[in-house]
Order: structure tokens, then C-alpha cells, then sequence
């Protein structure tokens, strides 16, 4: 049997390794990205009639959205703002980005205050969002919208590891990070647990330099 | 020929080797700020080609019109951006009152991460790029209605009144 990463797409084959995947210890990792056992899915050993190309529905593109008509959240222009300055970097525009960038920042610290999140707030949201992916992604293939399939692809993998490496802090607590530093990839938000950061971003394969280190906590 | 693209230097890359001063047939590249000269650049693309470090790119004076999106797209990406905005502010809210080093990390990745995913949200809910009619319009609804007595209005003022916006050259 064949188990594949549903993250980075790693292949564990039981044949070449000599231990069954059921027999790894629960605090096995994947070698790639570091997911746990967990995000691991069995490779179905003969390919599957591919049911996906011929019983999807053709595309049928809708109405086109008509950005006046949408009312957008405080957190919604940060994400926007701080995009736009992203865009215009790239574009070798550095006064408008610092300008969308004082923007993003503005909206960031004018976002409403969630007072009395928990750990089990962030998780159930993370489970929530997995949940919505496929429909999502279901409604832009049908609107032929590749741009967003693109992105909802990197995002899915992205919360999937967020969503296991929560689970793995209910278990191993303040252990969790020994002798570890978080890295977070500053172009998919991959994140990832390791004494350095990967040599390319298992999601969106970025190399090492793009990934940012999550500083500690500056003493008061 | 009508010139569509100009020359770049990332600075960052950029190792002072200097050969893009000598292929540059117009000197746009000899600049005191190490900034290529954006006016006197013919978009020729030597230097581009000449550099070692490959510090030069070319980008297009004018960029193609964002492909247009549909209600349907952007109405399903709103429920992924709308809880991943509540997910960051968790987030950010718990890092902030946590006594744990552990846990402080964790959600400042966590919020990192959500950020970055919801600019990609966003990115195609049908504003692709800085100077589309779409971040125009964003914009503008600022300028008129600034959402509080404290917003930076002069700011979104100066980006309105610099940025080549799409349509607006001819
Ligand atoms: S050739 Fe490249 S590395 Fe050398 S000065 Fe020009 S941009 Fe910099
Ligand atoms: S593209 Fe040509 S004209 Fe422009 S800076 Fe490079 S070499 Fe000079
Ligand atoms: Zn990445």
C-alpha cells in the first residue's frame, strides 16, 4: 500500500520502507512538510475511472460581479489593502505600496476586537473552512474561474496544516515547539515546525529565503 | 516601435557588477539611486539579458485588463475570506494574552498565515491588480465616505492622484 501527504504530496510506500504505515508512531512527520500521520490518505492502488472529467457539469459562467454593490468588513479591506501594496511591490512602486500598506495597517488596528477567542474557536473555524473547500472550489470550476481553483488549491493545503498543527498543540502542549522555530511562507502561508525552514515550500515551492521566522514575544 | 515595457533593478539582487552600464544604449541604467531611469528607457531588454545576477526584469507599461469575475466566484470566496478575517483576529486577540511562548507563536503564525490567504481571497474576488478600475473605485468610496473621523484620507488622496489607473492613459 501507497500513502500520499494530502499537503505536499509525498508518497509513503510501505513496499520500499519495510514498516506498514499503520505501525509508525503516532508522532511520525511527514519528511517533506512536516504534517502529521493524520493527513496521510491511502493511494487507491489501481487509478480510478477519472469520474471527475466526464461527469462535471460544463462550465456555465454566470453574472459578472459588480464590485459597487458589495459591502466589504473592516478585516476584509486590511487583507485587500495589504494586497494591493504586495501588487504594487511587485511592480517596483514603492511610494503606493507604503501608502496601501499605512492603509492595511490603519484597518488591521480598527479590525473589532474578539475579546474572548479560545484555542477551540480557531480550531472549529479551521475545521469549518476544510469543510467549505470542495463546494467552493465546485462553484468556481463550474464558472471556469482557474485564477481562483489556483488559489483555493494552495489554501486548502495551507488550512489543513493549520488545522493539524492545532490538533497536535492539544496534545503536546508547550512541548510542542522544542528545540523547533515556527516559519511561515510569506507567499502561500504555509506553516511549518523545524530548527531551519524547508529548502522549498512543499505548497507553493518557494524557496527557503520567502519563508519568515516567528519571532518570540518582545520582554514588556 | 512604440515602447511597451520598461526595465526594473531589484536592488536586492542587484550585485553592482555593473554590466547592464555598459550594454544600455541610452545610459538609463546609470543612474545615481541605482533606479533605471524609467524615461530614457527603450525597453530594449540587453541589460536585462547582460546582467549576471539576473537583478533586471521587464515590465509591461500598460498590463492587461484583469480577467472580469462572477457573482457566484466572488459570493463563495466571501465565506472562505469572512471566516479566515475571524480566524486571524482569534488569533491575534489570544497572542496577545497568553502567558505561553509556545501558543504566542502559534498564533501568530496562525494569523500570519490567514492573512496571506486571504489576500489571495481577495486578489480574485475581482481586485487583481493596484491600478484596476476595481481598486479605483474602492478608493474612491473612501475618499467620499471615510469610515471614521480618524482615517487617513489624505493617504488614499495621494494614491488616487498618482496611480496610472487602467483606462485612464489615453
Ligand atoms: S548588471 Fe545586474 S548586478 Fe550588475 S549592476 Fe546591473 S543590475 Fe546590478
Ligand atoms: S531595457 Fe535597454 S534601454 Fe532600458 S535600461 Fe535596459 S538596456 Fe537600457
Ligand atoms: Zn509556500
Amino acid at each position: 500500500m501507497k500513502f500520499k501527504c494530502t499537503i505536499c504530496g509525498y508518497i509513503y510506500d510501505e513496499a520500499q520502507e519495510g514498516v506498514a504505515f499503520a505501525d509508525l508512531p503516532e508522532t511520525w512527520q511527514c519528511p517533506w512538510c512536516g504534517a502529521q500521520k493524520s493527513a496521510f490518505e491511502p493511494v487507491a492502488e489501481e487509478a480510478p475511472p477519472q469520474e471527475a472529467a466526464s461527469s462535471s457539469p460544463p462550465a456555465e459562467p454566470g453574472e459578472l460581479f459588480d464590485p459597487s454593490m458589495q459591502k466589504l468588513s473592516v478585516g476584509q479591506m486590511a487583507a485587500l489593502c495589504s494586497n494591493l501594496a504586495r501588487g504594487c511591490e511587485k511592480q517596483y512602486m514603492p511610494r503606493e505600496a507604503a501608502l496601501f500598506g499605512e492603509l492595511a495597517d490603519w484597518f488591521t488596528a480598527h479590525s473589532p476586537k474578539v475579546e474572548d477567542a479560545t484555542v477551540m474557536d480557531v480550531i472549529s473555524q479551521l475545521k469549518q473552512d476544510l469543510a467549505d473547500y470542495p463546494e467552493v472550489r465546485q462553484t468556481c470550476v463550474r464558472q471556469a474561474d482557474r485564477g481562483a481553483q489556483r488559489v483555493l488549491v494552495w489554501g486548502e493545503k495551507v488550512t489543513r496544516m493549520l488545522s493539524s498543527l492545532m490538533d497536535r498543540y492539544l496534545k503536546e502542549d508547550d512541548a510542542m515547539l522544542d528545540g523547533s522555530e515556527i516559519w511561515v511562507c510569506s507567499v502561500c502561508g504555509f506553516v511549518y515546525i523545524g530548527a531551519a525552514a524547508p529548502e522549498f515550500c512543499p505548497v507553493c515551492k518557494v524557496p527557503a529565503w520567502k519563508f519568515n521566522k516567528i519571532e518570540r514575544r518582545k520582554p514588556l | 516601435m512604440k515602447k511597451t515595457r520598461y526595465a526594473v533593478r531589484n536592488l536586492s539582487l542587484c550585485t553592482k557588477d555593473c554590466l547592464c552600464l555598459y550594454v544600455c544604449p541610452t545610459g538609463a541604467t546609470d543612474t545615481e539611486d541605482s533606479i533605471i531611469d524609467r524615461d530614457k528607457c527603450i525597453g530594449c531588454g540587453a541589460c536585462a539579458d547582460a546582467c549576471p545576477s539576473k537583478a533586471i526584469s521587464l515590465v509591461p507599461l500598460e498590463m492587461p485588463l484583469p480577467q472580469p469575475k462572477t457573482e457566484a466566484v466572488v459570493q463563495a470566496l466571501d465565506v472562505l475570506t469572512s471566516r479566515k478575517v475571524a480566524t486571524e483576529q482569534a488569533a491575534r486577540s489570544i497572542a496577545g494574552l497568553t502567558e505561553s511562548d509556545t501558543l504566542y507563536k502559534l498564533m501568530r503564525a496562525i494569523s500570519e498565515s490567514s492573512r496571506i490567504m486571504e489576500e489571495d481571497l481577495m486578489r480574485e474576488s475581482s481586485y487583481m491588480l493596484p491600478q484596476s478600475e476595481n481598486a479605483r473605485a474602492f478608493l474612491q468610496a473612501l475618499a467620499a465616505n471615510p469610515p471614521a473621523a480618524d482615517f487617513p484620507v489624505g493617504k488614499v488622496e495621494e494614491l488616487l492622484a498618482m496611480m496610472p489607473f487602467q483606462g485612464e492613459s489615453e
